[in-house]
């Protein structure tokens, strides 16, 4: 599963939208075919966000990608835009946007929305290359993928626990019985120091 | 009731009568007789009207028996034998015979009416006329009657397979129908009640069976432009639905997501619990283990303790050694000395 393509547009209810920062991952395209599917992917992600409405998350799919996007609306008229293949799990994805929404709005002021290029948001990036794996990136994955792993941890500790207990019983016998054993022995020294004379 | 002809019963008790009465009501009745086959000019038209009048009444009564067998199929309330080609080819033929009779009627009334233009102003005429009339109004009634029915019956046709409809839903279910369902009704029964206010018993049928028809084509019209009306509700419904839905279903996700988490917690907390109940249970064991390895050491060290005693009786005891000795050579003397 694979994040193609990740961007924040600003779109306003009435009027064009503007792109202002985008990252894309299109190394699994060949060389030719990155420019005309990095233009796709960029009017793709601009047509989708001006037609979802104010507050609302939509997926819409295209041939093998599906587009996810939420736009957040407020003051700031910001849309997130997520492009992935059809495995990526969907929740994620959404969780994604919301959280590179809210860290836009507090790395970058409003002041400078008008001015694409002037923006750097480097985090998108970073972004975009940690969620290539989801249950990493999101928490909610994350913490559930550990407690799978820590539910098998013990799940292997109470076999050995169980093996445990059987040797356990093993010894337990072992032991009753050296004990028997030594307790003939002395007993048997004891009556031959006691006992009557030699020969 | 059925209807049921008893004409057979009517003639014979009239014989009957006849056969008992007295001679002065035969004269009576050959007189009716006489009277008839004499006034032969008004004979004619009287018959004329009385064998209109007949087969008017005869129609209605054979209409009523078919209105009787399409009751008795509306009536029917099961889920898979109903017989709607039956039941609609009933009421088809139903209507037709009481427009039919509608006809008859309003020709015969014309004919009284251009009758009663023609006779005389005699007081029997008069009477004849007000005979005229008064039969033409029974007929009237009866077939107002006799729609009553009809529409009754077409309730109920409408009522069961309303009923019948829900029922099947009950087992299908689906949205769209019950969408479907409270407009239909509301308008079924809007329009049901504007024709019934009106009583029509009074009035002459012609007004009354023309309610009557156009309440059926009513209901099946309305039916249809119920169902088409509500489909177009129910789509844009459908599309709101699923926009909501949308926004439902991220935060469901979620929602369910973290559940799962706590659920998983809730497990861990469970597998941590059965280890220590194990492992509570081993430490008995361990315990037994303990005290027989204590045993046995004890045991063992006690047999050494013996042991070195006797070693040390043994490496001690020189009178034992001396008697020990002793024996060896006395027995040792007699060997020699035998040998």
């Amino acid at each position: 599963m694979k994040v193609f393509y990740l961007a924040v547009i600003l779109a306003p209810p009435s009027g064009p939208s503007t792109n202002l920062v985008n990252a894309s991952d299109l190394s699994t395209f060949s060389f030719y075919q990155k420019g005309s599917v990095g233009e796709f992917m960029g009017f793709f992600s601009k047509t989708v966000a001006e037609r979802t409405g104010q507050g609302q998350r939509q997926s819409v799919q295209e041939n093998t990608y599906v587009a996810h996007v939420y736009n957040r609306g407020g003051a700031e008229q910001l849309v997130g835009v997520i492009i992935t293949d059809q495995e990526y799990p969907v929740r994620p994805a959404f969780s994604l946007l919301t959280k590179m929404l809210d860290d836009f709005t507090a790395k970058v002021p409003q002041s400078s929305f008008g001015n694409p290029s002037a923006i750097s948001f480097p985090e998108i990036n970073v972004y975009l290359q940690k969620y290539q794996d989801p249950r990493q990136a999101d928490a909610i994955m994350r913490v559930q993928q550990e407690l799978d792993e820590t539910k098998i941890v013990l799940h292997k500790t109470i076999e050995s626990v169980l093996a445990r207990g059987e040797k356990l019983d093993n010894l337990v016998e072992r032991s009753n019985a050296l004990s028997a054993q030594s307790k003939m022995f002395y007993k048997t020294a004891k009556k031959q120091n006691s006992c009557c004379t030699i020969m | 009731m059925p209807i049921q002809d008893r004409t057979n019963e009517f003639r014979s008790c009239v014989e009957s009568i006849r056969n008992r009465s007295s001679l002065p009501r035969g004269a009576e009745a050959k007189q009716r007789l006489l009277k008839l086959q004499n006034a032969r000019g008004g004979v004619e038209n009287k018959s004329e009207f009385s064998r209109m009048a007949s087969t008017i009444g005869k129609e209605i009564s054979t209409t009523t028996i078919k209105l009787g067998k399409l009751a008795q199929l509306a009536k029917r309330k099961t889920l898979f034998d109903d017989r709607p080609v039956e039941i609609s080819e009933l009421t088809f033929i139903i209507k037709q015979d009481i427009a039919n009779i509608n006809r008859q009627i309003a020709a015969l009334q014309a004919y009284v009416k251009q009758r009663h233009a023609l006779t005389s102003k005699t007081v029997e005429g008069k009477q004849v006329e007000e005979h005229n009339n008064n039969v033409v109004m029974l007929l009237q009634s009866k077939l107002a009657n006799t729609s009553m029915t009809f529409k009754d019956v077409l309730e109920v046709r409408t009522q069961n397979m309303k009923e019948s409809k829900d029922r099947q839903e009950q087992f299908m279910s689906t949205a769209a129908t019950s969408a479907n369902q409270a407009p239909s009704n509301s308008l079924l029964f809007a329009n049901r009640q504007d024709p019934m206010g009106d009583g029509s018993g009074s009035r002459p049928s012609s007004k009354g069976k023309g309610r009557a028809t156009p309440t059926n084509d009513m209901l099946a019209m309305d039916l249809v432009s119920a169902e088409e009306g509500s489909m177009n509700q129910s789509g844009g419904a459908y599309m709101q639905m699923q926009l909501v839905e949308q926004q439902d279903n991220y935060i469901q996700q979620r929602s369910t997501a973290i559940e799962s988490i706590e659920s998983t917690i809730a497990e861990l907390g469970q597998i941590f619990t059965q280890l220590a109940q194990m492992v509570a249970e081993q430490r008995e064991t361990v315990q037994r283990i303990d005290a027989d390895t204590v045993d046995i050491a004890s045991n063992v060290s006690g047999a050494q303790r013996e042991l070195l005693k006797y070693y040390a009786s043994i490496s001690s005891n020189r009178w034992l050694m001396l008697k020990v000795f002793g024996v060896l050579i006395v027995f040792f003397l007699i060997f020699i000395l035998v040998s």
